[in-house]
């Protein structure tokens, strides 16, 4: 089974120092059953003494707030995305959500590698249309801002077009 | 002088030393000030504190400065005004006003959250203040800063009222006009304040800005006698005041200043931009995030900081929640003006609005003791209110033109009724 789990950056060392971890489960709440048995540690950061997730833990399935679909019940299936996100800022890094869509000539080019590769962002796809003539990704970009604003550069001077993902309104 | 034993998360109540620091490590819950109450309960008294100075400052055992204020120390103590006229028209016995709407140095309640928010700041030592505001925090942040010596960047929304963005600017600040919503300017201004060493105060400074809110309860309670009206209806945006408010009779009363806090507090927004009376009439207790769209740019906030806290404030004290359009916003601006002579911003529209509802529907009983919090000044938010107050009456300079205007009515001298004006 393989459903990803973005693991926010504070919690990160708690899970083997990885920001993806594939899980498994068919809803939210298993997910997050099979993953505070495997890193016991996570248990007691996600849920409260009543093993309630904890208040100001946001969790998204596929960006959409699970609150809005059926909480811990939401189903998820292999490929779909699990983010656990703090409510209030406080991490030390940026992670910033944007959509790039790339011209006709640079889609077969490994861009999305080339970032990785070249500055200090961990790169997450969200989500993807590529086509012979069209291709668009929506990328999450973590890193610190220097650098960020480095790979936001780069692309932009090549010619890929680079806009703010709207909805990820964290506060 | 200082009581305070360090901050407390407010879930998980995890304690932490005092630093500009704002949410828990453990469990991402937000930080609050931790008072000894029991030593301020053998300190502090009503004697005490009525020989002090009419400021918010006559409150200090309670506000979490390790010295004396060094900037606004004139904030506070504004008028509490029995409003009668304002009664008869609700149909109401008992009826007050907090107003601060004059409220010194910026005409907005935010004076009192930023003078400790600016004092805490110096005393750690920042050389830089900053924000996220929809205006009145702007104004306050770059007025203190300027008294403080401190430099300030102030970020709001661009399409701002031009009174609030003047009222900022006149005080040498940089202000920074950000294209997107008050919750977009929030977003990008965490981000910020992630990568630069500055205080903001409603961000890495908020548990210490937002205790400056309860000196709006002391006051009431003070004012009215040492003891609290049955109901208060107060606005809501991020949610902190309305928290506040409720902390601090709840504060008086374990202190032993006030007996038996029975207060029932009403929360009122604008229906353009009501997260959290949604969640309240929904039954939920978290905030579903919204695109804020009202005249009552102060209040527009889709994804209030403090949203949870407010609900739990309103069913922890039995109160109610409701919201007002654009148009009943305008006539709670236009009614308080002509029954009680102040003149208040949108945000005041909106709690007389409420507070009209919530009357009618007979959720606030109209022989119990209700008290509205007005927040703003209404010279910050004159376009809303242009076209809808209608216009002065332009004449030659000769009596016989001023014949021609006046109705016969008007030539008697008599008093007009108090209902004919409305």
């Amino acid at each position: 089974m393989g459903v990803r789990v973005r693991i926010p950056t504070p919690l990160k060392k708690l899970a083997g120092e990885q920001d993806i971890v594939l899980a498994d489960g068919n809803s939210v709440g298993e997910v997050i059953q099979w993953l505070t048995e495997t890193y016991p540690g996570l248990k007691e950061r996600l849920r409260d003494e009543q093993g309630e997730v904890r208040r100001f833990i946001n969790i998204y399935v596929n960006d959409e707030d699970i609150r809005f679909i059926r909480n811990l019940e939401t189903p998820v299936k292999e490929g779909d995305q699990i983010s656990i996100i703090p409510a209030i800022a406080g991490g030390s890094s940026l992670r910033k959500r944007v959509t790039l869509t790339f011209p006709p000539e640079k889609i077969k080019e490994p861009i999305i590698y080339n970032i990785g590769h070249r500055f200090k962002v961990v790169t997450n796809i969200r989500s993807a249309n590529v086509t012979e003539n069209v291709g668009w990704v929506t990328l999450e970009i973590d890193g610190e801002e220097g650098e960020y604003l480095k790979a936001i550069n780069y692309l932009k001077e090549i010619g890929v077009k680079v806009e703010p993902v709207e909805k990820d309104v964290i506060v | 002088m200082n009581y305070v034993k360090g901050l407390k998360c407010r879930e998980c109540k995890r304690e932490y030393p005092i630093k500009p620091i704002h949410v828990c490590e453990f469990c991402f819950g937000p930080l609050e000030v931790n008072y000894d109450h029991e030593k301020i309960k053998g300190n502090l008294t009503r004697e005490k504190i009525e020989g002090r100075p009419k400021t918010m400052w006559r409150y200090r055992e309670l506000l979490p400065l390790d010295g004396e204020p060094t900037v606004g120390r004139n904030v506070g103590f504004t008028p509490l005004v029995r409003a009668d006229r304002l009664a008869k028209v609700f149909g109401v016995k008992d009826l007050y006003l907090k107003n601060d709407s004059v409220n010194h140095p910026t005409l907005s309640f935010k004076d009192r959250v930023v003078s400790v928010a600016v004092s805490k700041a110096k005393e750690f030592g920042f050389k830089v203040v900053s924000c996220a505001s929809t205006g009145n925090l702007a104004n306050s942040v770059a007025a203190l800063a300027a008294e403080g010596e401190l430099e300030s960047f102030i970020f709001v929304p661009h399409d701002l009222e031009q009174g609030k963005i003047l009222g900022t600017l006149i005080y040498g600040t940089n202000l920074i006009g950000v294209k997107g919503s008050y919750d977009e300017v929030n977003r990008l201004c965490s981000e910020v304040a992630e990568n630069y060493r500055w205080a903001f105060v409603n961000i890495n400074l908020r548990p210490f800005y937002a205790e400056g809110s309860k000196t709006f309860g002391f006051e009431i309670a003070e004012q009215m006698g040492w003891k609290v009206p049955q109901h208060v209806v107060v606005p809501m945006a991020g949610g902190a005041l309305i928290t506040k408010i409720w902390k601090g009779f709840k504060e008086l009363e374990e202190i032993g200043l006030l007996d038996d806090v029975q207060t029932r507090i009403h929360g009122a927004q604008a229906s353009g931009s009501n997260p959290i009376i949604s969640a309240f009439k929904e039954g939920i207790d978290w905030i579903k995030p919204q695109k804020p769209k009202t005249i009552a740019k102060s209040l527009a906030i889709g994804n209030p900081a403090d949203g949870f806290y407010a609900l739990k404030t309103i069913r922890e004290s039995g109160g109610s929640a409701e919201d007002v359009s654009d148009e009943e916003i305008i006539e709670g601006m236009k009614l308080l003006a002509r029954t009680e002579g102040i003149f208040t911003e949108t945000a005041g529209g909106v709690t007389v609005g409420v507070a009209k509802k919530l009357i009618d529907k007979g959720i606030i009983p109209r022989d119990e003791s209700i008290l509205l919090s007005i927040t703003g000044n209404g010279l910050k938010t004159q376009e809303a209110i242009q076209d809808k107050v209608g216009h002065p009456l332009i004449i030659e300079a000769k009596f016989s033109e001023f014949e021609k205007i006046v109705t016969p009515q008007q030539k008697r001298f008599e008093e007009v009724p108090l209902q004919a004006a409305i």
